[in-house]
């Protein structure tokens, strides 16, 4: 059709401007759908992080802090639990299964988590999802370790590999040669949780680590061979003799046990413990971010305005360039209508490309940034199709932008010819 | 085919004098006209108002004998598409287009313009090819981008864009004003080929007299200003 060609033409002609709105919309839209969809995957990363467990119990902090411990490995409470109380808790009527936690180590930056064969059987997340191992099994012995998967492949360790974990939070240890190593046993499937981030090792290992830390600056060499004899001794006993817990997770028979049980553990008497609902924390911290979320989309949503103002003003000062090209059309024979439709045309083909040339970028942007909200934010960004929700918001830039070519499209619609033809040059 | 009778023209409502006050002006099918004046003396606003640009203050023109200062904008737009091919003083093209593409530009707004033209060739770039050629623009400038032709080679894809169609009146502004006298009287003589050919109306603009003789009458535009 001869204004589609025209429209073409002209913008070819004009390509220099043309480019600069295109690639203002481009940009807007790149930012709008990064900022969408890296604030969706957040929220969801945030709230698939754990489901299914009804309880979390840890030494009295905010709920918050306890949360944020046991759940997304960010910062220590102090203090833990003791054993004792873990006992007799769990042993209350109601209490469907219970797992134990202890962290506080790391490997390489990876956090350490020791734990019971409980929590590869009980621990859910997302849509109340398994773990489930993607090689090996869960470790049978004490000085087995489970990987999640992002530090198998991080780290590059296989089924059978040794890895020595030691004492405390730091990176490396010095005294390799008298660390037990533990051997590789399982490695699970991504989760898109901490999980992945997380070496687990029996319980009863924590504590080895532990002694053997505190023992180590003596006279090692002597306490090798005890570590040795007692490791035999507990080699089927994966819990050991722990002390202390830094925390537990808690599942119950029906609803109405977690309020009651938790009320007992704030009221406990024998230590200051703290019962938290994770989904109901969740949700508040989540609300503690809403600032942020709101921040964002405020500002992707001025971002997107500006570049449609911009584009308004672009397309007005060339139109006021192009009244004789509009008045040649018009003496031509070209009705006013034809006018109105190609300037439309034209702010719509520009809008159309922008998006196109946004999306391509936004799929650029979101390649290049995973790895990085990965590692950095723990924010798993899917590179998936786009999703309804990102194609109305595309959308939406596509009508906008299309109402704002309607003001220059009106304008030339009531052009005179007359006026036009008298423009000389 | 053209018919004015005490027409006026003012560019602004509050002119004092008319820019244009013609009391009678009468053309017949297939005459070629020579309209002369100094510059100023309102050739082109007489032409607007022929080709229904502008419409007069008082008075009537009547092209092909339809009332064009009665006629609604848009009935006019279709009118002087369908029937008057113009030759603007500045050409009036569109840069980003090529000689070709302007060319049939004059018919593609017009399904009569379209329907003629279709039948000198089986399609419009054909046609618009043939009358360039016959115009004496060659082959290879005919794909170039119009900014980069000379302002005769300009002239002579205006005046092609004038012809596509065959409308019954042709009008011309000052088309030779570019040229030297060689080729002012060659593009003349390709004017008046294919206005014979296609049996069209001419009418002429220009303020050099010496192309008087070439025409089948000459008005000046002073004098007829001052019949009044
Ligand atoms: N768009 C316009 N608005 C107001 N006045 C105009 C306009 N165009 C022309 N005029 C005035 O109308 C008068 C006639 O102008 P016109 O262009 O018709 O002269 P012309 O005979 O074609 O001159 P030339 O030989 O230089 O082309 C001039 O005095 C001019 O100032
Ligand atoms: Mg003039």
């Amino acid at each position: 059709m001869i204004l589609a060609k025209l429209a073409y033409k002209s913008l070819l002609n004009r390509r220099a401007s043309v480019f600069l709105t295109l690639f203002t919309i481009a940009i807007s839209v790149m930012l709008l759908l990064s900022i969408e969809r890296v604030r969706v995957d957040a929220k969801s990363s945030f709230s698939n992080t754990i489901s299914g467990t009804d309880l979390i119990v840890g030494a009295r902090t905010g709920d918050i802090q306890l949360l944020l411990a046991s759940v997304f490995r960010i910062g220590h409470t102090n203090n833990g639990v003791s054993w004792q109380s873990y006992e007799y808790i769990t042993n209350q009527r109601g209490v469907k299964w219970s797992i134990p936690i202890s962290l506080g180590d790391s490997h390489k930056g990876q956090a350490v988590l020791g734990t019971t064969l409980d929590y590869f059987e009980h621990y859910r997340f997302a849509k109340k999802q398994n773990l489930s191992f993607n090689q090996g099994h869960p470790f049978l012995n004490i000085n087995e370790v489970v990987l999640g998967s992002s530090v198998a492949n991080k780290l590059g360790y296989k089924l059978g590999d040794h890895i020595v974990i030691s004492h405390g939070m730091g990176n490396t240890s010095f005294h390799h040669h008298d660390d037990n190593p533990f051997k590789v046993v399982g490695i699970l499937n991504p989760t898109g949780t901490p999980v992945d981030k997380t070496l687990h090792i029996p319980l009863a290992a924590i504590d080895l680590i532990h002694a053997r830390a505190s023992t180590k600056n003596d006279e090692h060499d002597e306490h090798d061979e005890h570590d040795e004899h007692d490791e035999h001794d507990e080699h089927d006993d994966l819990i050991g003799h722990p002390k202390q817990i830094t925390a537990f997770l808690m599942g119950f028979k029906s609803p109405l046990y977690t309020l009651q049980i938790r009320r007992n553990i704030n009221q406990y008497k024998q230590e200051a413990l703290l019962g938290i609902m994770p989904t109901v924390t969740l949700k508040e911290l989540w609300q503690m971010l809403a600032i942020v979320e709101k921040t964002l989309q405020l500002f992707s949503a001025i971002v997107v305005l500006v570049s449609l103002l911009g584009m308004l003003t672009t397309l007005l000062a060339n139109l006021s360039q192009r009244r004789r090209e509009l008045a040649i059309l018009r003496s031509v024979g070209a009705r006013p209508w034809q006018l109105f439709t190609l300037i439309s045309i034209e702010s719509l083909l520009t809008t159309l490309l922008g998006c196109l040339v946004g999306c391509a970028l936004f799929y650029l942007v979101m390649y290049l940034g995973a790895g990085y909200l990965q590692s950095h934010a723990g924010i798993s960004v899917n590179i998936a199709m786009l999703s309804y929700y990102e194609l109305t918001l595309i959308g939406v830039i596509m009508v906008a932008g299309f109402i704002i070519g309607l003001v220059p499209a009106t304008r030339a619609y009531f052009y005179s010819l007359s006026d036009g033809m008298s423009i000389k040059t | 085919m053209i018919s004015l009778k005490n027409v006026t023209f003012k560019w602004h409502k509050n002119d004092k004098k008319p820019t244009l006050r013609i009391a009678e002006l009468a053309v017949e099918k297939g005459e070629r006209i020579f309209l002369y004046g100094p510059s100023g003396s309102g050739k082109s606003t007489l032409l607007a108002l022929l080709t229904g640009i502008n419409t007069a203050t008082s008075g009537d023109v009547y092209i092909l004998n339809q009332c064009l200062n009665t006629q609604s904008n848009t009935k006019r737009d279709a009118f002087r598409a369908d029937h008057i091919g113009t030759i603007f003083q500045n050409f009036n093209l569109l840069p980003y287009l090529t000689p070709i593409e302007n060319v049939i530009l004059g018919c593609q707004f017009s399904k009569v313009r379209q329907s003629q033209a279709l039948k000198h060739a089986t399609t419009l770039h054909k046609e618009a090819e043939r009358l360039l050629n016959a115009l004496g623009l060659i082959e290879q400038y005919h794909h170039k981008n119009v900014a980069q032709l000379s302002i005769g080679q300009q002239q002579r894809v205006a005046a092609a864009r004038a012809f596509i169609g065959n409308p019954e009146l042709i009008i011309a502004d000052e088309p030779t004003s570019a040229l030297d006298a060689n080729n002012r009287e060659s593009f003349i003589t390709l004017l008046f080929e294919q206005a014979l050919h296609l049996n069209s109306t001419l009418i002429f603009v220009s303020h050099d007299e010496s192309l008087k003789p070439l025409f089948d009458r000459s008005i000046d535009l002073t004098h007829l200003q001052e019949q009044i």
